[in-house]
């Protein structure tokens, strides 16, 4: 590939300065003690070619060619950018009690926003930006924290449809509404087929059985995670069908049936789960869970069938993301820790960790309290996992971010040791190839 | 609720219809089933394997009287199915050996608060069968609670069939202090009775005559007219000697059974009360000082509840709080309903009817004694398995099942389990439950470990010092 | 009949000696007023007196069903057979032949036991309203007796539960709170036919209820334990010189250990702080009352330290110690090897008749039965130096017996009589169920 026998370093990178960096140039080799690359495991003595804003490459030891610019920092540790998938840094509006499910983050996302700056020096290089409000707020946008414009920060839009779920008739009800509006156009959708059908009938008449089950998946046919994750594209498209448009608070409980979009739970307890499962009923699409980590939880009763013999399904055996706080728990009535976020991937569920406020000053934190919570028991990959790679799965941006991998948009963040100790310092921060924060000389 | 009446009659209904149409079958079961809710659960019954529950070498008693040594219980998909000697155990069958203990039927509380979570209404969309509340509840050994207007199971971990029945109670005021109330509650019954007669008289002469017009509904009050059709219960909340006087002559007057809660000054009139048919909910501690100005009787009496009893009012016992108390304060809140009990029969209510007092009795005031309240054949297989007598003060509820399930285990919660443990349970619960970080050394120490282990490392050498800072946020609320 | 008449109960007057004096002086009276001839009254100690009663005396004869003495032995006896004389206990044990003169009284298959003893008690007065001024943290002049109602209705129902004798103090509002009087809950009596000992103890409070919430001096743990021992200092120091001081006179009894104290404490900070203080600083003869909460957990230290310990009203804790588990406190005091353990009502708290039911839910949260019998009569007499009169059965105390049946804890059991100093104060079929 592009990369020949050994290179020393010789240019000095005109990076230097204080915390804002100079330009990096186009095309960056560089070498560290260790890399978290997430998605394949820890390499010791790694090397990452950087081109573009992309990752050209990674691997232990490689070879770099001569002429290609090196950052040599053996000591220094690399793992991805990290992914922040629930915040409301740099928004500011206000949301109501009601549904809005139409409503979307992203039309109040104003790049000039000088949070956005500040979050990126403290390793975040994605955020997860949902609408305000209670009931049905609306739907979570991606964005990468610096842009000039609303459409250069945004990596993707309609990520998750947050839901908030509590243990009474009008929370329930709302959930319950929204699937009677996508009735709604289902039955709409039906009569435009039929309509279709009718007008084409005279051509052929065989087909008609197959286009009868297209519009809509038969309920039951579950959503689980992974068929929602590549929703089938429209299969016959051929036959020239436009099916109409759904009204604009119809079309996002529509789009949650066909796998367009995921729901995002909040609940705060055991019972708001289980209310939320009863409210939807037999209702499958793609979902997960947003858990406000009490301090006194009773969540763990929730967590699987199994243990307490439940009559429905718990959250670990949906296997569903969970996103939490990087919080210790207690059993209610008790000082006795519990590690809420160990259990429930122990039951089944993917974690995604959030720092524990939505401030800058938690956000700097945040490694730190994910460390805690691996100190309590939690498996380290895990964790790491659930600071990048997860949440880039939940927005729906993992192509393109949470891992170091071949391809993925190059956003590094280096430590001066392990990224989970408090004593580590984030010495800088690549975005895009760009190195946006930390003192670095080639 | 569907009584079993009511099913035989539509499973004859169904057998007709498959006799007269062969080929409809299946429309008429679907016909016979009912509404949706029953199709579905018809459905699952179908898909899903029975379960069994079985409770064994246990000394059974039912609630109606009966006491069965060394018997069996059996229960079919939540409903009690046999009681008996050498029944025999279906394979699959959950067993629940209960040697050396008593087992009860589950206490009917007439009222609570907390139990169920914070809510009085729409029960399916509120309960919180997670609150600690909840295990109390069981842990007293209460299976089905009055809450609101309804009658609702503690059933835990679920939310499924939850009410027993809803609007079970017409509240009425009758009180002294409200002179103009009472004419006015009085003429609303005069006018549904007039009304009701005509429409019984019309009802008749309808068969014969089919042109006569049923008579007009003018300015009759439609509760009171569900009071005196039968289909709803009056209730009353009275004290006071006159009030209870007026409310025992009304329903003399007009036929029906009132409810009355509190009836601190019953025993004063306990014949009218009984004579009226009367049903009281009492607290057997209240405390009301007589008025000294009165020659007759008056104020609170601790034979309140045998007196009323022995008058044939049916005499339901509730404690003075309704809701638990964990402050440190034991014996007035809802965990000591049997306690109350036991203070009624201090007064000389006989120790059948003070069980049934917090069982049959209650479950019969609430509307529910078709489903629970006692151990028989075809009710809810709602029970207690007690290590002693349940009226006992060291009686403990070592088991409580709800529709067949065992949803509470006195060892395997944190309550109750170093108190005098069950010998055949492990000496001490597991005290970290599933997942739990942090287990110190002392932390699975049996009996003292949590108090002192818990502490001890932070505070328990500083306590000789007086200089222990910790827990006086929670304190100074106490 | 000898009662306790007028001249008694002189401030100070606390034990059998001045007592005695007084029973003796009275029968020389009584032998040159008139004719009969008085027998002294038994006394603790003595054998059991089985002569026949001479002319002029008052005894009866209880034969029961089972007499539960709660002595030190533990003496239980089945078809009992207790013979009261003048007032006080004769012969307590198994049936033998009634001794000449004796009224019989046939229980049937009633238990006789000794009247219970609760030492926090604010029912004196009738009501809750007059049981602290409030005003001044420091009362060493302070005595309720003047808001004593004899037979008020509060205490009228305390018979009728069993109750013979209260130590009624005044409220935990100041850190000094005052002097109590140690009295008996006859139904009809004149203050002086009911009172035991006046001042029957000292009452200070430690902790919560006397933090002067005014932001005055006494707000923190460290003012008020000042205001205590700065008075306290005055008063050891009037006693090292031997002086009597007018407003101290009482609480230099206390110093010198003539009168006991009750001391109003819980949480694990102010109970162990109270133990040292009055415990191990003042050496004062100190019961440490409440140890609510989480006061429990200093239980180890306390028994090493040999404090008496009156518990109650709570009688758990969940919320303070936070394990999960429902703390009977008074079982954690005895199995921690506290040896001596009362429990209280702290009335009307938790209402003055149910003092039993503190014992039997005790019971129920894990301690054992039979010391919390003990806990609700001779525990708390002996705590407060009245054991050679109160609190159990023996031959010599006050014929203060309740008869009732079955186990004294179970709730289900009614009191059908009481007799306090060997007369019927409460008779069920005579007087209705009060409680």
């Amino acid at each position: 590939m592009m990369l020949a026998s050994l290179l020393i370093p010789l240019l000095p990178l005109p990076l230097g300065g204080d915390t804002k960096p100079g330009p990096t140039p186009n095309l960056l080799a560089i070498r560290v003690g260790k890399a978290e690359t997430i998605a394949k495991g820890t390499i010791e003595h790694a090397v990452i070619l950087v081109e573009n804003g992309k990752i050209v490459t990674i691997g232990e030891d490689l070879p770099i060619e001569r002429g290609i610019p090196v950052l040599d920092r053996p000591s220094w540790v690399v793992m991805p950018g990290l992914v922040n998938a629930y915040s409301r840094i740099g928004l500011d509006s206000e949301g109501g009690d009601d549904s809005a499910a139409e409503v979307k983050a992203s039309a109040e996302l104003y790049a000039q926003a000088k949070d956005f700056q500040e979050i990126v020096k403290y390793g975040v290089t994605t955020l997860g930006l949902y609408p305000a409000g209670n009931g049905v707020p609306g739907q979570a946008c991606a964005v990468r924290p610096l842009g000039k414009t609303k459409e250069e920060m945004l990596l993707a839009d309609a990520c998750y449809l947050k839901i908030i779920a509590r243990a009474s008739p009008s929370a329930k009800k709302l959930i319950q509404d929204g699937f009677k509006k996508a009735d709604e156009y289902a039955e709409k959708e039906k009569k435009a087929r039929e309509k279709f059908d009718k007008d084409k009938k005279g051509k052929k008449e065989d087909k008609k059985e197959e286009k009868k089950e297209e519009p809509k998946p038969a309920p039951g046919a579950a959503q689980e995670p992974a068929a929602a994750e590549d929703p089938k594209p429209e299969e016959k498209k051929d036959d020239g069908f436009v099916p109409p448009e759904p009204e604009p608070k119809a079309k996002p409980w529509v789009d949650l049936r066909a796998g367009r979009l995921r729901g995002l739970v909040s609940i705060n307890s055991a019972a708001e789960f289980l209310h939320y499962v009863d409210a939807i009923g037999k209702e499958t699409f793609s979902w997960d869970v947003r858990l406000v980590v009490q301090r006194e939880s009773d969540v763990f009763y929730v967590l699987d069938k199994k243990t307490y013999d439940l009559d429905f399904d718990g959250i670990g055996d949906k296997k569903c993301r969970v996103v939490m706080e990087p919080v210790l728990s207690v059993t209610p009535g008790t000082m006795r820790n519990r590690n809420l976020a160990m259990e429930l991937a122990k039951a089944g569920a993917k974690i995604v960790f959030i720092p524990r406020n939505d401030t800058l000053m938690d956000a700097k934190a945040w490694l730190a309290n994910v460390g805690e919570i691996v100190g309590a028991n939690l498996d380290r990959s895990i964790a790491l996992r659930a600071v990048t790679l997860e949440p880039a799965e939940l927005l729906g941006v993992e192509k393109r971010v949470g891992s170091l991998e071949k391809g993925k948009d190059a956003n590094l963040i280096f430590f001066s040791g392990d990224p989970l100790e408090p004593t580590s310092k984030l010495e800088a921060v690549m975005l895009d190839g760009r190195f946006v924060h930390g003192e670095v000389k080639l | 609720m569907i009584s079993k009446r009511n099913n035989i009659e539509s499973l004859v209904a169904s057998f007709a219809l498959v006799f007269v149409t062969i080929p409809a079958t299946a429309f008429a079961w679907q016909d016979a089933g009912g509404d949706e809710k029953k199709d579905e659960s018809a459905e699952k019954k179908k898909e899903e394997p029975d379960k069994w529950f079985v409770v064994k070498n246990a000394e059974i008693h039912t609630g109606t009287g009966a006491v069965l040594r060394d018997a069996m219980l059996v229960a079919k998909n939540g409903k009690i199915d046999d009681i008996g000697h050498d029944l025999e155990i279906p394979p699959d069958a959950k067993v629940l050996d209960a040697q050396g203990m008593r087992v009860y039927p589950g206490l009917v509380a007439i009222s609570s608060s907390g139990l169920l979570g914070p809510t009085t209404s729409d029960f399916g969309d509120t309960v919180n069968p997670f609150n600690s509340n909840m295990i109390l509840g069981l842990a007293t050994g209460i299976t089905t609670t009055g809450s609101g207007n309804a009658a609702v199971k503690l059933k835990r971990f679920s939310i499924k069939d939850l009410v027993v029945r809803e609007k079970i109670f017409a509240v009425f005021s009758w009180s002294a202090r409200n002179p103009s109330g009472k004419r006015s509650l009085r003429e609303k019954f005069v006018s549904a009775a007039a009304y009701l007669r005509e429409f019984r008289d019309w009802e008749d002469k309808v068969k014969k005559d089919k042109e006569l017009k049923e008579p007009q509904k003018k300015n009759v009050d439609t509760t009171v007219l569900a009071v005196l059709k039968g289909e709803t219960t009056a209730k009353f909340n009275a004290n006071d000697r006159d009030d209870l006087l007026g409310i025992a002559h009304l329903a003399q007057e007009f036929g029906f059974r009132p409810v009355i809660e509190g009836c601190v000054e019953g025993w004063t009139v306990a014949d009218e009360l009984g004579r009226a048919g009367a049903m009281a909910i009492v607290t057997a501690r209240d405390r009301r000082p007589k008025d000294e100005a009165l020659v007759r009787d008056g104020g609170s009496s601790i034979e309140n509840a045998a007196i009323l009893h022995r008058s044939g009012v049916a005499v339901a016992v509730v404690s003075g709080t309704e809701s638990v108390d964990l402050g440190g304060i034991v014996g007035r809140d809802i965990m000591a309903l049997p306690i109350e009990a036991d203070f009624a029969i201090r007064g000389g209510l006989p120790e059948d009817a003070a069980l049934a007092s917090i069982t049959t009795t209650s479950a019969r005031i609430l509307g529910v004694q078709h489903r629970v309240g006692s151990l028989e054949v075809g009710k809810d297989c709602d029970l207690i398995v007690v290590d002693k007598d349940l009226l006992h003060y060291e009686a403990f509820v070592q088991w409580t099942v709800v529709d067949g399930k065992i949803v509470y285990d006195k060892q395997k919660e944190l309550y109750f389990a170093h108190i005098r443990p069950r010998p055949d349970a492990p000496a001490e619960p597991k005290k970290l439950d599933k997942g739990e970080t942090e287990p110190k050394p002392d932390a699975d120490k049996p009996k003292e470990g949590p108090e002192e282990g818990g502490k001890k490392g932070d505070g328990e050498k500083k306590n000789g010092d007086g200089e222990k800072k910790g827990g006086d946020e929670e304190k100074k609320g106490g | 009949m000898i009662r306790r008449g007028k001249g008694m109960h002189a401030i100070g007057e606390h034990a059998r000696t001045s007592r005695a004096r007084l029973v003796a002086s009275l029968f020389v009276l009584a032998l040159a007023a008139c004719s009969a001839t008085r027998h002294a009254r038994p006394e603790v100690g003595d054998r059991p007196d089985l002569s026949p009663l001479r002319p002029g005396e008052r005894g009866f004869a209880l034969l029961c069903g089972k007499v539960i003495t709660a002595d030190d032995e533990g003496r239980m006896f089945p078809r009992g057979l207790i013979l009261v004389r003048n007032g006080r206990i004769a012969y307590v044990g198994e049936r033998r032949d009634v001794p000449a003169g004796y009224a019989v009284v046939d229980c049937g298959e009633q238990w006789a036991m000794p009247g219970m003893v609760d030492l926090h008690s604010h029912v004196h007065s009738g009501g809750f309203g007059d049981v602290n001024d409030m005003v001044i943290p420091v009362n060493p002049e302070l005595r309720v007796a003047p808001a004593v109602v004899p037979g008020n209705p509060l205490i009228k129902l305390a018979c009728a539960s069993g109750i013979t004798t209260l130590f009624g103090i005044p409220g935990s509002g100041t850190s000094h709170s005052g002097f109590g009087i140690v009295y008996k809950t006859k139904v009809h009596a004149t203050f002086d036919d009911c009172v035991v000992r006046n001042p029957g103890g000292m009452k200070v409070a430690q902790a919560y209820n006397p933090e002067r919430r005014a932001g005055d001096f006494g707000a923190t743990r460290a003012g008020l334990a000042y205001i205590l021992e700065d008075i306290n200092d005055k008063a050891v120091g009037a006693n090292r010189a031997g002086r009597r001081d007018i407003a101290l006179e009482n609480l230099q009894k206390v110093h010198r250990r003539e009168l006991p104290v009750l001391i109003h404490s819980a949480g694990s900070d102010s109970w162990a702080a109270a133990a040292r203080m009055w415990h191990n600083t003042y050496h004062t003869d100190c019961v440490l009352s409440h140890g609510c909460f989480d006061a429990h957990l200093t239980a180890p230290w306390i028994a090493e330290q040999g404090v008496k310990v009156n518990a109650g009203p709570r009688t758990m804790d969940y919320l303070v110690t936070r394990d999960g588990a429902i703390t009977g406190t008074a079982a954690k005091y005895i199995a921690a090897g506290v040896k001596s353990v009362s429990v209280n009502t702290d009335a009307p708290v938790m209402p003055q008749e149910e003092l039993f039911l503190q014992g039997t839910l005790s019971a129920r949260l894990g301690a054992d039965t039979y010391l919390m019998l003990r806990a609700v009569t001779i525990e708390p007499a002996k705590q407060f130096n009245l054991a050679h009169r109160l609190g159990s059965l023996e031959v010599g105390k006050d014929a203060d017996i309740v008869l009732r049946v079955g186990d004294l804890l179970d709730p289900r059991g009614r009191v059908e009589r009481v007799w306090i100093d060997g007369e019927i104060e409460y008779d069920r079929a005579r007087d209705g169920q009060w409680f």
